[in-house]
């Protein structure tokens, strides 16, 4: 391993590591436009010069690789006005329109002209004009004005997608970032390219002059749109919550973790929050007495939940659980089932269309947490349990998440079973067909609104944040199940998702010795 | 958040007169025999990639200028994304985007060119012709531009017609010139 110093202090690194990341190890940062580490080398943007000993001329420090013995200084008097050279060519043709741009406070030409840059400008000729708000599809809108043509957008449609839209046109002070004319840019990652535009040239159409990025705050979470558990942060906008209509969660970002997303999601992913903010959220626990709708209060419901569980005999109640739920849910529904001693429980539901899926991050199971479900001892045939609703042999049908309606199961079974069950609970965050059915429906927390783990399809166990407080009255999952517990009769129930999570680990051997701590940031693999 | 300009296709339409890949556009082929010399321009490099840029010079003598259409096909054969061919066929000024004439007439206007008289040389061709520098006569006989040097500068004013340079130009000679075009 080459062993090299840069800027006096020794580092080793692994072969082939380039001076970027060598310098990263030793705290250094080296200012750079075009490289991405998880992409290839372009060496486009020439601003990441720095000093090699016994070289002549200061060198691009993304494409030279480590080297034993090898002296490095990235601040230099010589390396400094290289810099601020670089920095005036990038911006010679740059429109400067910072005041109505989205990538303000967040854009590394603005980061690197006061670092780096802080020149005079000299540029006194008409700047070359481009195409400015140019759709590329569902979800980017492009300003060629704004580009400095590092390339990363097309590296990442030919490198990590494989589908090669973007290309760089024309030469010279003409060229210009674009499309095939006619194509789109409709890949379904295709919002990872506003990530990792370094300026404002490829903007967010979704997120763009919803709300200044300096208003957001960043919270650490997981994607709950498939079994893989992507890796994200949720951007949150509390301080201006005038603006975008009122809409909470702002943005999802993909967050890095080598395991699992590397440095990206998918678009299905990141434009799949909406439903937080919805019109259909549930607010409020309610009773439904035939079209009659009454808002209750918590204790209301919970005892009446309670009473009815109660009255039933364990073989008469039936539980679809959901692998949208958290592991903290799961367990807390398992000591209710064990509480109990009811058996009916089941909770995958076949999707009416097969969910699509990919070599890369996409699965076919749309759900988070089915292996979590499968582990905490869940599992069981729905279409069963439903047939027993049917034959009137269920009192109690309690549905967690699902709209039944929308599934593989035929939709006329779904509905006898709903008819056949004497009190029918829903618990979720959203509205459905089937909360419509719901004599009780009980209002759960969205994921951004409360902590929890899920249990990704490797077998992960990731972690997920508050975010935001929950929409009305709505509890987390495993917050209900604790009332519910209590009230009848069960002895105490944690009061946070770290403890029910704490419960599971000495509970379930799989979870053994984890806490909320190892799992940290990155997640934690379960014992199999 | 629907602001005008982010109405789809408001910008990106492709500019009339030009053929889009919605317009039904004749379909572009290859002979066998092209075909094979492409095959084998690109066996000729490590990377058959290395053979884009005279397989496209063999496209536009096929089919008289790139059009989308014919990048679509090379990228084809060279199992490439079209926006890396565009990507080429931008780049490059001896590739047509657009129908040229049968001959293209390309007068220097640099330096010593200028200096010589290419200004009265252009100001002929434009008057003779009647089209501005960058048009192809009605007829579509004949493409005018005017370009940098070309390295006859002890012969100028001068310009390339097709693959022949006419030197030492005059009013008069280029008449003459022009006369012997079919």
């Amino acid at each position: 391993m080459p062993r090299l110093t840069i800027n006096g202090g020794e580092v080793e690194v692994p072969p082939g590591t380039n001076l970027i990341e060598a310098a990263r190890k030793v705290g250094v940062e080296i200012p750079h436009y075009c490289y991405h580490p998880g992409l290839s080398v372009a060496g486009q943007c020439r601003l990441c010069m720095v000093d090699i000993e016994k070289t002549p001329r200061p060198t691009i420090a993304c494409n030279t690789q480590a080297a034993e013995g090898m002296v490095v200084w990235t601040e230099t008097d010589r390396v400094k006005e290289t810099r601020r050279s670089v920095m005036e060519f990038h911006l010679i043709n740059h429109p400067l329109d910072c005041p109505v741009c989205d990538q303000a406070g967040e854009c590394w030409l603005q980061i690197y002209y006061m670092k780096h840059g802080l020149y005079e400008p000299r540029m006194m000729d008409e700047k070359v004009h481009k195409p400015k708000a140019v759709p590329l599809g569902p979800h980017v809108i492009l300003d060629a004005e704004r580009c400095i043509l590092c390339s990363r957008c097309v590296r990442f449609c030919d490198e990590i997608t494989g589908t090669g839209e973007l290309g760089i046109f024309h030469r010279g002070d003409h060229s210009e970032i674009g499309l095939f004319p006619g194509r789109e840019l409709a890949n379904k990652y295709s919002g990872n390219v506003v990530d990792i535009c370094p300026v404002g040239a490829l903007t967010d159409r979704d997120f763009r002059f919803q709300v200044r990025v300096w208003y957001l705050d960043a919270t650490k979470s997981v994607c709950p749109g498939c079994a893989r558990g992507c890796n994200i942060d949720v951007h949150v906008n509390r301080r201006r919550p005038h603006h975008a209509e009122g809409r909470r969660v702002a943005r999802l970002k993909p967050r890095v973790n080598a395991d699992v997303n590397t440095w990206w999601i998918c678009d299905a992913g990141r434009y799949g929050f909406t439903f937080v903010d919805d019109k259909t959220r549930l607010v409020t626990p309610s009773r439904r007495d035939g079209e009659a709708v009454t808002d209750v209060a918590w204790d209301q419901a919970v005892s009446a939940v309670a009473a009815a569980l109660e009255r039933a005999a364990p073989g008469e109640v039936a539980v679809v659980a959901s692998a949208k739920m958290a592991n903290e849910d799961l367990w807390a529904l398992r000591r209710l089932l064990v509480h109990r001693g009811i058996r009916r429980v089941g909770f995958r539901i076949p999707p009416r269309v097969p969910g699509d899926e990919d070599a890369f991050l996409i699965k076919a199971d749309k759900n988070p947490n089915s292996l979590g479900a499968e582990l905490i001892g869940l599992e069981g045939n729905v279409r069963d349990l439903l047939a027993a609703a049917r034959a009137r042999q269920v009192k109690v049908l309690w549905i967690f998440g699902h709209d039944l309606f929308e599934s593989a199961l035929p939709e006329a079974d779904v509905a006898a079973a709903l008819r056949g069950a004497e009190t029918v609970i829903f618990t979720g965050t959203s509205a459905n067909a089937t909360s419509e059915r719901a004599r009780w429906v009980l209002p759960a927390a969205a994921w951004v609104e409360r902590e929890g783990t899920y249990t990704n399809f490797q077998g992960r166990v990731q972690r997920f944040r508050r975010a935001v407080e929950p929409l009305g009255q709505a509890l987390a999952e495993w917050d209900i199940l604790g009332r519910v517990l209590q009230a009848l009769g069960a002895e105490a129930t944690p009061p946070r998702a770290e403890r029910w999570f704490r419960e599971l680990a000495a509970a379930v051997p799989a979870f053994a010795g984890l806490t909320y701590q190892a799992i940290g940031d990155a997640g934690v693999m379960v014992t199999r | 958040m629907s602001v005008g300009n982010d109405a789809p296709g408001a910008w990106n339409r492709p500019p009339s007169g030009r053929a889009g890949l919605a317009d039904p556009a004749p379909r572009v082929a290859f002979t066998a025999e092209q075909l094979a010399e492409a095959r084998r321009l690109q066996s000729l490099y490590p990377d058959p990639r290395g053979a884009l840029l005279p397989v496209l010079q063999m496209a536009q003598d096929a089919f008289g200028y790139i059009s989308l259409p014919v990048e679509e096909y090379v990228a084809g054969l060279f199992n490439l994304s079209p926006a890396h061919v565009h990507e080429v066929v931008t780049f490059y000024t001896l590739f047509f985007r657009e129908p040229k004439g049968r001959h293209v007439v390309a007068v220097c206007h640099n330096l010593s060119c200028h200096l010589a008289g290419a200004p009265e040389i252009v100001a002929r061709l434009k008057a003779r012709l009647g089209i501005e520098v960058g048009e192809t006569t009605e007829d579509g006989k004949v493409t005018l531009q005017s370009v940098e040097c070309l390295c006859a500068c002890e012969h100028a004013p001068m310009m390339q017609v097709d693959d022949r340079y006419e030197l030492g130009l005059t009013p008069e000679k280029v008449d003459r010139i022009l006369e012997g075009l079919r």
